[in-house]
């Protein structure tokens, strides 16, 4: 099993933060801004030395949560800090950006790596879309049209023209290309079949996030059936899940930890909004409909004692069948970071050397 | 479209009012100089059954010695919008008129179904000056075009002096801390627009209404001034039109960017 830290950039905000998404960003405070950005290296530090393979980044916007809106400027941060560590882009959002642009700076990045880089691509959901007044309804459409343009700009020798759906260009022909050839080892994310589906057409990796074991697996299954349909087998490193674990002493101290989670997101959404919001980000695992989460939390699948963790990894494995565990560790989403340094410890220290033959 | 001027009886005042379009009715409350129909008007009135009101007092109403607060004068077309049967219907307020609005959504939210504040002057920067001087004056105060705008006649003298009278009784202070204190209990949808280049209202003004109106909406107009339905009336009737249609739901775009089928 190989190990992903994601990195939120953990911003402990100095007063009361309001309560309404989108927060307001007179509330950012620059300084404690700057304080999160010195720690996320320090702490990158520590997670490289215990030895995790990847540290993951994502794309989100409006968000005192996740101070990463531009992945690839965070990545390319932690690039030039880190020495061996690989860094894993699970960003970029494909329909809001120039795939174009996307597939240059991911070239340019990977390059300035030295071949260090992973790539995940995905749709993003409606709360995304709104931040460059994209139709959300166009997302998927345009996620797809945009994911195989920036595979056709990494891998077409020849200035080639597109004429597509949503995007059109007269010539493409990208400089650099990547380092890693044909391109770094990339993922399409998402649960939905539309996701899946690309994946094993392209012959990509697929990655799931922060659902229950046999819910992710009903979407991993799918993936392999797919890429079985077009004629390989992907193995268990080109399946990521991403979720949340808590890890204590003992079981006792991580069940206590998990209790006092909230239970709802911090920054709600006026009902109007939510509404919208809630018809808009339908989702799918594997083709099954499933309620969007807006407003909600989302679940804690690994929790317990280093010898629990452990366990649930072998059983995640065995149903998800991923290669890649992509974690945040406790508490997710806090800026509180001492009680997550111990965390990091604890897993580094008592768990990881147990899972890596799993 | 073509408007149709129109008159209705209320609370002893005789009302005038331009209207087109069918559909939902916006009613709008005209700035200080009075009423125009703007090339805002039109756009709307494609979509909206557009009322426009000269309120008692201004233009070629007689001169209206009898309404002293903004409240009371907000009271006054309540009645005349009851009087013409609008139980329900959108409201605009442009600058000294948005004031009025925000009076009437405040004492009838339940006949508001949405309000839109253009350039309000509810809330002022300190020692904020209304326009004043030549029409050429004017024009270069409240509009980013000057040169795009249709020569507006000189005013007659004697309107001018009773408008004026009435505005500074009805304007209040720059800030006027009991309207401030109701905005904090306003549940009508609002949308607030302010241009980029407003010379009489700050536009740094938008953000306390944002502060204070519990869900409000704070949309910059690029470069118009202060009459934004006049600088750049196809910017402001497509935002404003959504905003009536979908409330704060309208921040989730719905454009298409199919290229080819």
């Amino acid at each position: 099993m190989k190990v992903s830290y994601f990195e939120t950039a953990r911003y402990a905000p100095p007063s009361a933060l309001p309560s309404e998404w989108p927060v307001a960003s007179g509330a950012y405070d620059p300084e404690a801004g700057a304080k999160a950005y010195r720690g996320m290296i320090e702490r990158l530090q520590l997670v490289e030395e215990l030895g995790f393979d990847w540290v993951s980044v994502s794309e989100h916007h409006y968000s005192p949560r996740i101070l990463t809106p531009s992945p690839i400027v965070s990545a390319a941060f932690l690039a030039a800090h880190l020495k061996k560590i690989r860094i894993a882009l699970l960003g970029p959002i494909v329909p809001h950006s120039n795939p174009v642009r996307v597939a240059e700076e991911i070239a340019m990045l990977d390059t300035l790596a030295q071949g260090r880089l992973i790539v995940g691509l995905l749709r993003g959901t409606t709360n995304e879309s709104i931040t460059y007044d994209l139709n959300p309804a166009e997302a998927r459409e345009r996620t797809d049209e945009g994911m195989a343009l920036i595979l056709k700009a990494w891998t077409e020798p020849q200035p080639f023209g597109w004429q597509g759906r949503h995007f059109q260009y007269r010539t493409i022909s990208i400089w650099p290309r990547p380092l890693q050839q044909p391109h770094p080892p990339t993922f399409s994310l998402g649960t939905s079949r539309e996701s899946c589906e690309f994946a094993a057409r392209h012959r990509l990796g697929c990655g799931v996030s922060y659902g229950p074991f046999d819910v992710m697996a009903k979407s991993t299954r799918y993936y392999r059936e797919q890429c079985e349909r077009y004629g390989w087998t992907p193995t268990p490193e080109q399946i990521v899940y991403r979720a949340n674990m808590l890890v204590a002493d003992t079981d006792q101290d991580a069940h206590a930890l998990l209790e006092r989670q909230p239970k709802q997101a911090p920054f709600g959404m006026r009902t109007g909004l939510r509404d919208a919001f809630m018809r808009l980000d339908e989702r799918n695992i594997a083709g099954e409909k499933r309620a969007p989460n807006v407003g909600g939390v989302l679940p804690t699948t690994f929790c317990g004692s280093p010898d629990t963790v452990v366990e649930q990894v072998r059983r995640c494995r065995d149903e998800i069948g991923a290669g890649v565990l992509d974690l945040s560790l406790h508490p997710p989403g806090s800026g509180d970071v001492e009680p997550l340094l111990r965390a990091l410890e604890l897993f580094g220290t008592k768990v990881l050397p147990r899972i890596r033959d799993i | 479209m073509t408007f149709t001027e129109r008159f209705v009886d209320a609370d002893g005042f005789r009302i005038r009012y331009m209207e087109a379009g069918q559909g939902t009715p916006l009613v709008h409350f005209h700035g200080a100089g009075g009423l125009r129909v703007n090339p805002g008007h039109e756009l709307l009135a494609r979509q909206l059954r557009v009322l426009a009101f000269e309120m008692p007092g201004f233009g070629s109403s007689l001169e209206n010695t009898r309404t002293k607060t903004m409240p009371e004068l907000a009271a006054t077309m309540a009645i005349a919008l009851e009087a013409l049967g609008l139980e329900a219907f959108n409201l605009m307020g442009t600058s000294f008129g948005a004031k009025t609005a925000l009076w009437l959504a405040l004492e009838r939210p339940d006949r508001v179904r949405a309000l839109v504040l253009e350039a309000p002057a509810a809330i002022r920067q300190p020692g904020a000056q209304s326009p004043a001087g030549t029409p050429e004056e004017m024009a270069r105060r409240l509009s980013a075009h000057p040169e795009r705008l249709a020569s507006i006649p000189p005013p007659d003298p004697a309107v001018r002096t009773k408008q004026q009278a009435l505005v500074q009784r009805l304007r209040g202070p720059d800030r006027d801390p009991e309207l401030e204190h109701r905005l904090r209990g306003l549940t009508v949808p609002t949308l607030v627009l302010f241009g980029t280049e407003d010379q009489v209202i700050a536009p740094a003004m938008g953000r306390v209404y944002k502060d204070l109106i519990p869900g409000a909406h704070l949309v910059f107009v690029y470069d118009a001034g202060h009459v934004i339905s006049t600088d750049r009336p196809e910017a402001f009737t497509e935002v404003v039109a959504d905003f009536l249609e979908r409330h704060e739901a309208f921040v989730i775009s719905r454009a298409q960017t199919v290229i080819h089928p």
